[in-house]
């Protein structure tokens, strides 16, 4: 029933650790979506010593949708920005509202479930009608109305942590929105660890509610967290890009979606200019691919029985 | 068979289908609620016009604004939501917000219905059949483009096809659902409004596409190592025979769910891509509700997804029911 949950290792945790990476990096896609990831997030973290600062519209040097050539290896933009030099942080950004995005959902996601499979009656009940809510609607919609109104009420201007108000709201969001699956998961996992003996003699020797959740039936979840993680930032990438795409975004930091909806306005696709929409796009697809073929992986390891995806 | 057992799951159905509307209908009421903003000067002109004490007092009167906002104004809210009534559109002065969704509405569908019908004829087939031979050359090489299909935002094929077929081959259109100026007969229109149709359905169908494929492939591939395929070949039976009569039924079965819950984000799938070809439906309203602040219009929109949404998801969990004996 959850062969997966207890993983006892007699070989300690480092020879642990390396057998389930054997086993994991034995899945051809997730060898491919690693190498993708590690590339990106190394350009992620120094934007400025690949392609120096941001260009904008003032410190632009190019010609005006100019094809790729030596000295834009992917081209200029609709004022002369170097197309790779936006790319290259829109990455950060983009792979910040990601991660960010999904470390909320995670939290909110596993707090509610575990709280949900612990306590269980009408706690239990209320909390999961309310993942219900969020599980049938999806992030992007419920992002599409909440984002533009939480956004008015904030104001544009400014920043908050280091993001433009448009960022924060967009990342915020998606994490409140996206966590029901999350709490489904976490939930079914809690209601059989709660069962198990250890839990049991934790209880005995006087451990709090609390402390059994975290100390012992969260470490037991980290498999099933792990694997829906990258599920849900590929998700997370692909909804804070169609935001972007229809102007929820800030060109001040502009993510790839972003880009995608500066290509657009300025006619980019009629005008021929391939360069300017593929590079963001290329990006997006490459990422968002890798999530989802690490989570398939991720999944396949922990739970060798339930195959989604070879 | 119980069935005192079967109607109790459907009431479950339904009643959880109605309290996700009514959580969508009271989340929009909240929003309204919650923008900067007296609501009766907003109504005066989107808070742009100046308008006198007595003016705005009248419309808050007029309006029942000046009532508690709970349980007063929160059950007119949703009693107009009921009747239909949506409000007033800023952008659009004076249009109600429902007429503006039906008039757009049409275009919608038919961009979504016709894309829906490709994607499920070309992903259920190649999915299915992915399934069946399972490891073979189509099997690996199709679920890697189903995969890579699956993980492509729609709106930016879109936009690659326009590039492509539009600006560098100019095969097709790349803008809009009728070119400019009209035709005059209504054949001509309708092979207009086709080739206007082409490269948002591609574009739509490609992603749905992938997706199909990998929930038949996975839906297949469960079937074909039951024990009953074992008794079937064991009786006899050709490898046709087996998978028109035993295979191909059982393995619809996920994949029918999967299609009844599509149909109801379809809407919402489509307005990325609807972004990309300035298609005249619920997408391109949402844009302009967006770029315009048109709260009122983006409600309605958000009313409507969560609809369809809500509606698809019960006749999902209603299909299951009936398919599969095991779940009532």
């Amino acid at each position: 029933m959850s062969e997966s949950t207890t993983r006892y290792s007699p070989l300690g945790p480092a020879r642990a650790v390396k057998g389930f990476l054997q086993q994991l990096l034995s899945h051809g896609g997730a060898k491919v979506g690693l190498v993708c990831l590690v590339f990106f997030l190394g350009v992620a973290v120094m934007p400025n010593v690949l392609v120096g600062p941001l260009q904008t519209a003032v410190n632009a040097t190019g010609d005006f949708l100019a094809p790729p050539s030596s000295q834009h290896l992917l081209g200029t933009d609709e004022v002369g920005r170097d197309v790779l030099n936006l790319v290259v942080h829109g990455a950060r950004i983009s792979l910040t509202i990601a991660l960010l995005a999904t470390l909320i959902s995670l939290f909110v996601g596993t707090s509610i479930g575990m709280i949900a499979g612990y306590y269980g009656g009408s706690v239990d009940v209320w909390l999961m009608r309310l993942a219900d809510f969020f599980f049938v609607m999806p992030s992007f919609v419920l992002a599409l109305v909440i984002t533009p109104v939480v956004l008015e009420v904030m104001g544009r201007g400014g920043d908050i942590l280091g993001f433009r108000p448009s960022l924060f709201v967009i990342l915020v969001v998606i994490g409140m929105t996206s966590w029901a699956f999350v709490a489904r998961i976490v939930r079914s996992q809690t209601l059989s660890l709660k069962e198990r003996t250890f839990i049991d003699r934790a209880r005995v020797v006087g451990s709090s509610n609390f402390s059994i959740m975290v100390r012992h039936i969260l470490p037991n979840l980290v498999p099933q967290i792990a694997a829906n993680g990258a599920l849900v930032v590929a998700s997370a990438i692909y909804v804070e890009t169609s935001l972007s795409f229809l102007g929820l975004g800030d060109p001040l930091q502009p993510s790839w979606g972003t880009l995608l909806s500066l290509a657009q306005r300025a006619g980019a696709a009629s005008a021929g200019a391939w360069w300017y929409l593929g590079a963001p796009g290329v990006c997006v697809l490459s990422v968002s691919l890798s999530f989802v073929l690490i989570g398939n992986a991720l999944d396949d390891t922990f739970n060798p029985r339930r195959r989604v995806i070879p | 068979m119980n069935g005192g057992g079967t109607s109790r799951h459907i009431g479950r159905i339904l009643i959880r289908a109605i309290v996700t509307l009514l959580m969508v209908a009271i989340l929009n009421f909240i929003l309204f609620r919650v923008i900067p903003g007296d609501p009766a000067k907003l109504l005066l002109g989107g808070g742009r016009v100046s308008a006198t004490a007595e003016q705005i007092e009248a419309q808050r009167q007029n309006w029942g604004l000046d009532r508690p906002l709970l349980p007063d104004q929160l059950v007119d809210y949703l009693s107009a939501t009921v009747r239909g009534d949506l409000g007033y559109s800023f952008k659009f002065r004076g249009r109600h917000v429902a007429d503006l969704i039906l008039e757009r509405l049409p275009a919608t569908i038919v961009l979504v219905a016709v894309a829906q019908l490709i994607a499920i004829v070309v992903g259920v087939m190649l999915g299915m059949y992915a399934g069946w031979r399972r490891g073979g050359a189509l099997d690996n090489g199709g679920t890697v483009a189903s995969l890579l299909l699956f993980s492509t935002p729609s709106f930016w094929v879109g936009m690659i096809l326009v590039v492509v077929f539009s600006t560098k081959f100019g095969w097709l259109p790349g803008y809009g659902a009728y070119s400019p100026g009209g035709t005059i007969s209504s054949i001509d229109s309708i092979l207009d409004h086709l080739r206007h149709l082409a490269l948002p359905v591609t574009a739509l169908a490609l992603g749905l596409i992938g997706q199909y494929v990998l929930v038949a492939r996975a839906a297949m591939s469960d079937v074909v190592t039951e024990d009953y395929m074992v008794t079937a070949r064991a009786k006899g039976l050709t490898n046709r025979q087996m998978l028109m009569r035993h295979a191909f039924r059982n393995a619809m079965l996920p994949v029918v769910t999967l299609i009844a819950l599509n149909l109801g984000y379809a809407v919402a799938g489509a307005i990325t891509v609807e972004a990309v070809f300035a298609w005249p439906g619920i997408g391109g309203l949402t844009v302009e509700a967006l770029n315009a602040r048109d709260y009122p219009v983006l409600q309605g929109v958000f009313l409507l997804l969560g609809a369809s949404i809500v509606v698809s998801n019960m006749t999902a969990d209603l299909a299951y029911g009936l398919l599969d004996p095991r779940v009532r």
